[in-house]
């Protein structure tokens, strides 16, 4: 049997699965004692089965997303070594930013030595304002890590005992300023998340639950409680990649659907396409900078039933923020939530309350109540489906490298709109009608969260990039650069030692049985061809498990996703 | 309010290559991409990433002779790299932004009106292709090229000749020196195009000091008296000091401050084959230069400007170039025009066309019609050498978009005439921009193709 837990800001939820169906599901405010919530959710859930039969637990949260939201971190320190190209202005943090000189191209030759001199001056001004933890990142290198190696190094050597991280270790892509972002909110949260692990693992242990503990990634992916202290950052946004997953577990597989997830005071909006959720091209934005977190996309609109919603002028306007309830459940002002009582659209409130905010709103303007709720249904409907549109036309718009990929670009459009969430029941059908779709309210869409936290399975994906010239290859997700052994090297040999560092991989988040099929992803070649020979190749490969989820609910039976 | 982004399409074509190990190949731009990437100049809100997508046939016959058929010269890249060219044009004409710049390959600055194969590694020329589908689509009337490849854009100059509302500006490394060995100042334009052409060959070894000194004095003068609607920069990197091919010594801190100054609506990327020690460079920083994004931090890996010293001699020799190109385009108007292209109904020329890539020899004999009320109608009688089988025997037709109803008439007469006509040419093609139609009949086979282009408004 299987345990999914998602671990929201206001709910923690949870379900036991058992052979592809739910065999139990709960929903329990989350505590500030973190601990008693995850206790009363495993006891709900738990009721009647023996812990010796789960065999494994997954976790989703937005914990880490509402600490970075919050600010609740200490300070991080920032040493960077940026080199040629942007103006050093553009690297302005708020926070200490030391830049030293130094450079390394974008094939890892070292073009200026770094000057111990001013890394001294550095730590030394690290040092006199007090950080404690510190990033250190360099552009390119991902391409060559020996000047934060250096700086790593130096900081040791002064007997500094700081929590220092490497931008290379975190972020093997190409693009500086995410990787510098990525590095800055690992050295952050790790602390944080550490204690978040120790409450979860505190519990399992109190109810005597000894099965491995994955937590979901936001790119739908999960990966060893354990391991995820190496890249806390990796589980932000792992909220909305439950759900995500959660859907894709509750509509038949292949579909091309939207999701959308109304709450309180946002919506949030995701694609699955053909049957796979839509990862995101560029990294996820956190707080506004740009990282290198893969994940899904997903498009957050601040409209929800709670959203306040007014009369100016002749117009009836909606507004982003929430102040309170919706007022037929005692709140202060007219809401979303409000025109569905007075439509007949939702069980929550009081009718009398509703039907009065619908009055005082439409008194001005001359509107009957039930006038006054239809425009309303109109504005959040309208705003939902005009970023669905949206979000459908930048995905059309992905640029592309290559003469077949232009070629090939497609064209999909969705069937189905999927409802999750609380107040999506009410506007779905407006919704699915305006896109021409059929409207979907899944079975358990109130858990979907911690269904698709139990279905996710884990995906470990490998980059390798060799340079035959200079005889060096690196692996982007370990930080790893080594020289070639086996040579003359091709792309068969780069693939091969690619699976083998997969594999090295899985071993070591424990996930060895659990590989199955490895997909290539990315293979690329280039001769490199000075004065009219061929020196060498760049070899450019991904491998990764396959993505997907363990189980379609309600199946009945027991398989893996086609 | 903040200001309009500049628009990037960035087309490195990683599966497209003219052969395996020729310059024009699949990791011309890697480096590019690495060093764009690595910047992370893409995610600046002054950067706006657009994708490529494909130019039509109709996009190509309205300005190419392509022999025996646009389908047989051009593959799936070139469609692209003109069409990324028409994309950003059309979102500049929207204005959803400011200026763009078309990083693609395959380059196109050597591709002439009539295309029997690839020379200096083009098929299709994007800029001409952009500029009849500007006029076309949009109605834009005057635009300036310049062109800053290290090798002449005769592709260019050749399709604009006789257009004077296209004003042709090109400086290259001496044509003595280089492929094409054209691009000399004699080179003007047509009767009714004088001085519309203007070429400044430099003398090998010159730095940023002479091209500076050129663009200054010579191309913002020209172009703001010219008052162009879309200026278009042919945005070739090999005049930098380290390009394999070419000899001269420019620096990406001086392309950007080109870029900076000429403020073209779009670049278009040309040649540059130091694939690895200038193009990351140079793209960059023109890049930058458009989006209004200080470039003073973009730097070569081996810079070292002390080394570079020109010959005191050689610049003199520019500067009085300058002088004389300056002189002929303020006399332009008062030059007495028959005097120098003679008397008659046509004036015409013979031109020899070599296509290096492919080995193809064609002798071109070209007639316009000079007439007082538009620019005239262009005959072009074209046989191509391929070196084995009969040559190809062409006889091409333009009209001009705002062709009188005199050259039109004439013009089309010319076409009936060619169908049979005695000379027995294998293909006869008209062009009539100003309906925007195309024509082309291949006598052998019997078979006669027209195409159109959208009506207005669609």
């Amino acid at each position: 049997m299987y345990i999914g837990l998602d671990v929201g800001g206001t709910y923690t939820d949870a379900v036991l699965l058992e052979k592809g169906q739910v065999r139990a599901w709960a929903k329990v405010p989350t505590r500030q004692d973190l601990l008693t919530s995850l206790l009363e959710a495993f006891d709900k859930i738990m009721a009647g089965a023996h812990a010796d039969l789960i065999e494994r637990v997954v976790l989703s949260t937005t914990v880490i997303t509402n600490l970075i939201a919050e600010k609740k971190y200490d300070p991080v320190g920032l040493i960077l070594i940026p080199g040629p190209g942007l103006d050093h202005s553009h690297y302005r943090y708020d926070t200490e930013t030391c830049i030293l000189g130094g450079a390394i191209d974008y094939r890892g030759r070292e073009i200026v030595p770094l000057d111990s001199g001013e890394i001294d001056g550095a730590l030394a001004r690290m040092t006199s304002l007090n950080y404690k933890k510190v990033a250190v990142v360099g552009k390119f290198s991902s391409r060559n890590n020996k000047h934060e190696q250096e700086v790593f190094k130096r900081i040791r050597q002064s007997g500094l005992d700081w929590q220092v991280e490497l931008g290379h270790r975190v972020a093997g892509q190409l693009n500086f300023p995410r990787r510098v972002m990525s590095t800055l909110l690992t050295c952050a949260t790790r602390e944080k998340y550490q204690f978040f692990a120790d409450s979860v693992l505190a519990a399992l242990d109190k109810r005597g639950i000894r099965c491995p503990v994955y937590i979901l990634k936001a790119d739908g992916g999960t990966m060893p409680l354990h391991k995820s202290l190496d890249s806390p950052v990796e589980t932000i946004f792992s909220g909305p990649a439950a759900s995500i997953l959660g859907v894709q577990a509750l509509i038949p597989p292949g579909e091309t659907a939207v999701v959308v997830d109304i709450g309180g005071t946002t919506s949030d909006l995701a694609l699955i396409l053909s049957g796979q959720p839509l990862l995101s091209s560029k990294g996820a934005n956190i707080d506004g900078k740009m990282t290198h977190v893969r994940a899904l996309a997903v498009k957050s609109v601040p409209v929800g039933g709670d959203s306040v919603v007014e009369q100016v002028g002749k117009e009836i306007i909606l507004l982003s923020e929430r102040m309170g309830p919706p007022y037929c459940m005692g709140g202060p002002m007219p809401t979303p939530t409000d025109a569905l009582k007075v439509l007949g659209l939702t069980r929550l409130g009081d009718l009398g309350r509703a039907k009065e905010a619908m009055r005082m709103l439409g008194r001005p303007l001359g509107m009957q109540t039930w006038e006054v709720a239809a425009r309303i249904m109109l504005l959040v409907t309208g705003a939902i489906t005009s970023e669905i549109n949206k979000m459908f036309m930048s995905w059309e718009q992905e640029p592309a490298y290559r003469v077949w990929e232009v070629l090939q670009k497609r064209k999909d459009r969705p069937n189905t709109v999927v409802g999750v969430g609380g107040a999506a029941s009410g506007f779905l059908t407006q919704i699915a009608a305006t896109l021409n779709c059929y409207p979907v309210i899944p079975p358990y869409a109130r858990v979907a969260n911690a269904v698709g936290a139990a279905v996710a399975r884990p995906t470990l994906q490998v980059s390798l990039r060799a340079d035959t010239e200079q005889g060096t290859y690196s692996i982007q997700e370990e930080g790893f650069q080594g020289p070639i052994e086996d040579r003359p090297f091709n792309e068969e040999k780069a693939l091969e030692l690619a699976r083998y560092w997969l594999g090295k991989r899985a071993e070591k988040y424990g996930l060895k049985d659990d590989l199955g099929e490895v997909e290539v992803i990315r293979k690329e070649v280039f001769n490199m061809v000075r004065d009219w020979v061929t020196r060498g190749k760049l070899i450019d490969v991904a491998v990764q498990t396959r993505r997907g989820i363990l189980h379609y609910i309600g199946s009945g039976v027991e398989r893996d996703e086609k | 309010m903040r200001s309009k982004p500049t628009g990037v399409i960035f087309f490195p074509a990683f599966d497209w290559a003219i052969s395996p190990t020729h310059p024009e190949r699949e990791e011309r731009l890697l480096y590019t991409r690495d060093q764009i990437f690595e910047e992370g100049l893409l995610d600046l809100p002054e950067i706006e990433e657009y994708p490529p997508k494909l130019a039509t046939i109709h996009d190509i016959a309205r300005v190419h002779f392509c022999v025996p058929r646009v389908q047989s010269q051009v593959t799936e890249a070139h469609m692209i790299a003109a069409g990324a060219a028409l994309s950003l044009g059309d979102s500049i004409i929207k204005g959803e932004i400011k200026n763009g710049f078309a990083m693609v390959r395959p380059p196109g600055h050597h591709a002439m009106r009539v295309v029997h194969g690839n020379r200096g590694f083009c098929n299709i020329n994007n800029e001409a292709v952009l500029v009849e589908y500007l006029r076309r689509r949009y109605g834009i009337k005057r635009v300036a090229i310049v062109d800053s490849d290290v090798h002449h854009g005769d592709g260019t100059q050749e399709i604009f000749y006789h257009d004077p509302n296209v004003l042709f500006i090109s400086f290259h490394q001496d044509g003595r020196t280089i492929y094409p060995g054209s691009g000399f100042t004699h080179e003007l334009g047509g009767p009714g195009a004088y001085a519309r052409t203007l070429n400044i060959p430099l003398p090998p070894g010159m730095t940023d000091r002479t091209f500076h000194y050129v663009v200054d004095n010579l191309v913002l003068p020209v172009i703001r008296d010219f008052q162009p609607d879309f200026i278009i920069n042919s945005a070739g990197q090999d005049n930098h000091y380290t390009d394999p091919l070419g000899s001269m010594r420019f620096t990406a801190h001086g392309y950007a401050e080109f870029t900076r100054k000429l403020n073209p609506h779009m670049a278009v990327l040309e040649g540059g084959y130091a694939i690895e020690t200038a193009l990351p460079y140079v793209n960059m920083s023109i890049l930058m230069a458009l989006a209004g994004i200080n470039f003073s931090n973009v730097r070569e890996a081996d810079l070292d400007t002390a080394g570079f010293r020109e010959s005191d001699d050689r610049f003199a020799q520019v500067q009085k170039m300058v002088e004389e190109l300056l002189a002929i385009w303020e006399r332009r108007d008062r030059v007495d025009i028959e005097k120098i292209f003679g008397t008659g109904k046509f004036y015409q020329r013979k031109k020899f066309i070599y296509y290096d890539t492919d080995y193809i020899e064609e002798e071109q004999f070209e007639k316009v019609r000079v007439c007082g009320s538009c620019p005239g109608y262009l005959v072009i009688e074209s046989r191509a050498n391929r070196g084995f089988g009969e040559p190809a025997r062409v006889l091409a037709i333009s009209i001009p978009i705002d062709a009188c109803q005199n050259c039109q008439t004439e013009a089309y007469a010319c076409y009936e005439q060619g169908m049979v006509d005695r000379k027995q040419y294998n293909f006869i093609m008209l062009q009539d921009k100003s309906t925007d139609t195309c024509l082309s009949c291949d006598r052998e086979k019997k078979q006669e193709w027209k195409s159109e282009g959208p009506k207005p408004g669609v």
